[in-house]
């Protein structure tokens, strides 16, 4: 008779499950660059034919620009719209399809608190989002010359953009119970909030009250934000952005920690 | 007993008890009902199929409308929103005829129910035809929604219907069969993302639908002429505006034999189960 093999010790881990929440946070960004054709190369073509098209269409009627140029000016629109589509996307999928599959009892099962999921998931996300981002920035640059970026303004920016959003998406996915819901939120809500956010028009050009409406989408002051990063030229007050995004990213990760402890449309 | 004697046909069958149907030329149930099934599909979730690239257009027609705000300047002899909307109206059909097709046999092929459209008594052409119908009246459905919801906003006219059916007819069942080869040639989703990202939307954005080729350098002008989806953009736009960039006779021989040319492969394919039969 051979021995029994020893029992392995349960691990023990202190107040953070260090090893799960890294596990858990490079999940999706494992996925996307697993499936880099859909997932990278995809949202890289689009943008680039959205630059080609809104330059040969619109290159030299827009005006209000000031200094810039209108390519410079499309470029923080084509960075943001990626980012903002990405980390939604990324999170809201995620969560989907692992309830549609049935494998979100992985997730549910592992020694994670809410606080660890939440976590990552938004890091997950986020940085998916922001990959994406860079990716178009840097196919952007063969096109366009940016002369004096302003780095720490462009990544507060896009970073809390691609927080606020990745948010946004685990919401989305937590409420979604069929892919429809999913595809109606995004082009029902997320596609116009990204298109109708000054990503690629200036808004100085509309009626005073398209003005006031605009303002009103938090997608603005993403754009402005990374836009005044990249080449200096915002159109509304940075000092609100710089308020209103992080106060949207506590209060949207205060609920979504709410959703996934209570296990909102999750757990039976 | 007499070898040569069909299965199917038994020399004596009870009162009462079903017979073999008989088929013409043309399995016409079989056909309506592959047609109807592709219809059913997308007018089930028509929020996806219909609504939704209805949202889309109407976003980018506002994103030119907002960023060209009051400039009145012209293109191809009408203002920028006249000769802007039919190339909307076209990219919405192109794009939704090549994803009925496409996503249809994908999805059957990827899921195993394909066999349920490879074993009822369809010939090739049938099959052919019924999917092709189908992605044609997706795209034909989606530009005449968005059509109609455009002339709310912005002032269009016709010029030539004739034109204006014809290259939406043309173009969109070019589409369908594009997406039924993407479709048959795709072993996973991520093969036909490809197909969609680096050869259909290129080609569609590429082609002249949002600005006037004449803006193009003389290199990339010859290239739009090879381009098939400039000739199907420039017929459609020709009908409303009454101002084409290129020939209308060469637009109209080109989209016939594309679609000749593709129609054709596909039967063959078909004919053969490339990709479809084991």
């Amino acid at each position: 008779m051979t021995a029994a093999a020893p029992i392995p010790a349960p691990r023990r881990f202190g107040r953070v499950n260090w090893i799960g929440l890294v596990t858990f946070a490079s999940r999706d960004m494992r996925r996307t660059l697993k499936t880099y054709r859909y997932s990278l190369l995809g949202p890289l073509v689009s943008n680039m034919m959205f630059l080609a098209v809104f330059h040969l269409a619109l290159g030299d009627r827009v005006w209000g620009l000031g200094t810039i140029g209108f390519g410079q000016f499309l470029v923080a629109g084509l960075v943001v719209f990626a980012i903002c589509e990405r980390a939604f996307e990324t999170a809201a999928v995620s969560i989907l399809y692992d309830k549609m599959e049935g494998m979100i009892w992985d997730t549910l099962m592992a020694p994670l608190s809410p606080l660890e999921r939440t976590i990552g998931y938004t890091i997950g996300a986020a940085s998916v989002g922001l990959l994406t981002g860079t990716i178009v920035l840097a196919a952007s640059l063969l096109f366009v010359r940016l002369p004096a970026p302003d780095i720490p303004l462009l990544l507060f920016f896009a970073a809390t953009g691609a927080v606020v959003l990745a948010l946004g998406g685990i919401i989305a996915g937590t409420w979604a119970e069929r892919w429809d819901h999913q595809s109606a939120i995004s082009t029902f809500l997320l596609l116009p909030l990204s298109f109708l956010s000054g990503c690629y028009y200036p808004i100085g050009g509309l009626p005073e009250l398209g003005r006031q409406l605009i303002q009103l989408n938090p997608v603005f002051y993403i754009v402005d934000g990374v836009r005044a990063g990249l080449t200096g030229f915002h159109e509304g007050s940075l000092q609100i952005g710089a308020a209103v995004l992080p106060s949207m990213a506590v209060v949207l990760f205060v609920l979504v920690h709410r959703l996934i402890r209570t296990g909102y449309k999750v757990k039976p | 007993m007499n070898p040569n004697a069909s299965p199917a046909t038994p020399l004596y069958s009870p009162p009462g008890a079903p017979v073999v149907r008989r088929l013409g030329r043309v399995n016409w149930r079989g056909l309506l009902t592959l047609y109807l099934k592709e219809v059913r599909r997308f007018a089930k979730v028509a929020t996806q199929t219909v609504l939704a690239p209805l949202v889309t257009t109407l976003l980018f027609l506002a994103i030119f409308v907002l960023a060209i705000g009051r400039s009145v300047d012209s293109m191809g002899g009408v203002t920028f929103m006249e000769f802007l909307a039919p190339g909307l109206i076209m990219m919405t059909m192109v794009q939704n005829a090549f994803a009925n097709t496409s996503s249809s046999i994908l999805i059957a092929k990827i899921q195993g129910n394909i066999v349920d459209v490879l074993m009822p008594p369809l010939s090739p052409g049938e099959l052919t035809a019924g999917f092709a119908l189908g992605g044609l009246t997706r795209g034909l459905l989606v530009g005449f929604t968005t059509w109609g919801a455009m002339t709310l906003i912005v002032p269009i006219n016709m010029h030539a219907p004739l034109f204006v059916l014809f290259h939406a007819a043309a173009a969109s069942l070019l589409l369908s069969l594009l997406g039924m080869l993407g479709a048959i040639w795709a072993e996973k989703f991520d093969h036909l993302a490809a197909v969609t990202n680096f050869v259909i939307t290129p080609l569609a954005f590429l082609s002249g639908t949002f600005y006037s080729i004449e803006r193009l350098p003389e290199a990339l002008k010859i290239a739009a002429h090879l381009d098939p989806f400039f000739y199907m953009i420039d017929g459609f736009r020709y009908g409303f505006i009454g101002h084409a960039d290129g020939s209308l006779g060469a637009g109209i021989a080109v989209m016939i034999a594309a679609n000749a040319g593709l129609w054709l492969l596909i039967h063959r394919l078909f004919a053969r189960g490339y990709r479809l039969k084991a």
